[in-house]
């Protein structure tokens, strides 16, 4: 092999194309998360599922994800919690979005005060929810 | 009964009225225990309802939504009615958690300065789909002059459309629905007073009561035409009056249906709408 093309191929870099954002989906339902997971695998995103606050912000500080979708009721408790402790490892996700069955105002309020983005109403409509993570993720 | 013993007797007459009375006083403790136990049993089934529910419907939209792959006409025709099916239980359930949160005192309002007009046209464009299957006339009449008043407006909006869906269902197609609302009462206490009226089938006077009691249907065959908690109308009072106001009907069978509710200002409302 003559010199030059070695020389070429020790510089040129080796490109490997960006892995596609990580949605975490913080939800204790397996039918939910299911559903949520083809939602997003289906359209490009890469899906970890947490079934608690601990196994959250496990993941988050494992890799911080660009989208959170955190159901609210837990079973080791407030799902707001999950985003305080990645916060606390210095992992908080790009964004987070919380889905709950509460519609009430003083749920949103809680929830925009922690630090969400926004608050959904579940089930939130397929499309919409594509839409709205294009944004997010966009 | 001697002289001697009459003072005895009525001791002991009194004595038998206060251990009634404890007993009495004990069985409703129990049973305002075990009617909160139930209202709390509601809330929480209701809660718990809505998981596999959503879990339910969002499956079905991936479906319908091709996400999965293309559906034949058909196959996407009943995927749509599992979604439908599925949001009609998904509201009945919200009713039925609204009803608990209720009857346990357990519903706060977030009031802000709303137009009732944008409520209302809010309220109006959900049912429009409604309305135009049916084959019925909707129209609306809001007065000009109305000020904006402070009321939850989520709730409101409750009322409305309950009101409003009642109104289409009990209608036969062809029929007329209208809403309206105005200012009332110049004493010194004013009141929005709205109104959603309709055309058809009408409550005899002796039901308008029954109407607003829990799980009511006044014909028992109703519920088998108009799906239904039984719970809408309750909630809609308990509603109007968490705001102060009250709601009433007017209404003879076969001669159609018109339902008021007031909702009172806080303190002096402004003379005049500001500029839109």
């Amino acid at each position: 092999m003559p010199p030059d093309d070695a020389r070429t191929a020790d510089v040129a870099p080796t490109w490997t194309p960006p892995a596609p954002p990580l949605v975490l989906l913080v939800e204790d339902s397996a039918l939910v998360a299911s559903a949520l997971r083809i939602l997003f695998e289906e359209t490009g995103r890469r899906v970890r599922v947490a079934p608690d606050v601990a196994a959250a912000v496990a993941a988050c500080a494992d890799e911080p994800p660009a989208l959170m979708l955190l159901d609210l009721t837990l079973p080791d408790g407030d799902g707001l919690s999950a985003l305080a402790g990645a916060r606390a490892r210095g992992a908080a996700p790009r964004v987070t979005v919380a889905m709950t069955g509460h519609d009430d105002p003083g749920t949103r309020q809680r929830c925009l005060a922690a630090g969400c983005a926004d608050v959904l109403v579940k089930p939130v409509p397929a499309r919409e929810l594509l839409r709205r993570a294009a944004e997010w993720l966009g | 009964m001697t002289r001697v013993d009459a003072p005895q007797a009525l001791e002991s007459r009194l004595s038998a009225l206060e251990s009634q009375h404890h007993e009495a006083a004990r069985l409703i403790a129990e049973l305002q225990g075990r009617d909160a136990l139930k209202t709390q049993f509601l809330a929480n089934i209701s809660h718990d309802l809505r998981t596999p529910l959503t879990a339910i419907i969002t499956h079905a939209e991936i479906l319908r939504d091709g996400i999965l792959g293309e559906l034949t006409p058909r196959q996407r025709d009943s995927v749509t009615s599992i979604i439908s099916g599925g949001r009609q239980l998904l509201e009945m359930v919200g009713e039925i958690l609204t009803y608990a949160r209720g009857a346990a005192d357990q519903l706060a309002l977030t009031p802000t300065e709303l137009r009732i007009a944008d409520v209302i046209g809010r309220v109006r464009t959900l049912n429009e789909s409604l309305v135009e299957k049916k084959g019925l006339t909707l129209s609306v009449t809001v007065a000009d002059d109305i000020p904006p008043i402070h009321a939850d407006a989520e709730k409101i909006a409750h009322v409305l459309g309950n009101l409003l869906g009642n109104a289409i269902d009990f209608t036969p197609p062809g029929g007329r629905v209208w809403v309206s609302a105005r200012q009332v009462g110049s004493d010194g206490r004013p009141s929005l007073l709205i109104e959603v009226g309709d055309s058809g089938i009408g409550i005899a006077p002796e039901h308008h009561d029954l109407v607003f009691r829990e799980f009511a249907q006044v014909d028992a065959s109703a519920s088998r035409q108009h799906h239904g908690t039984g719970l809408g109308l309750t909630i809609a009072r308990k509603l109007v009056e968490l705001h102060g106001g009250s709601i009433w009907l007017e209404s003879q069978l076969g001669e159609g249906s018109r339902f008021f509710f007031t909702i009172p200002y806080r303190g002096a409302p402004p003379q005049h709408a500001p500029p839109v």
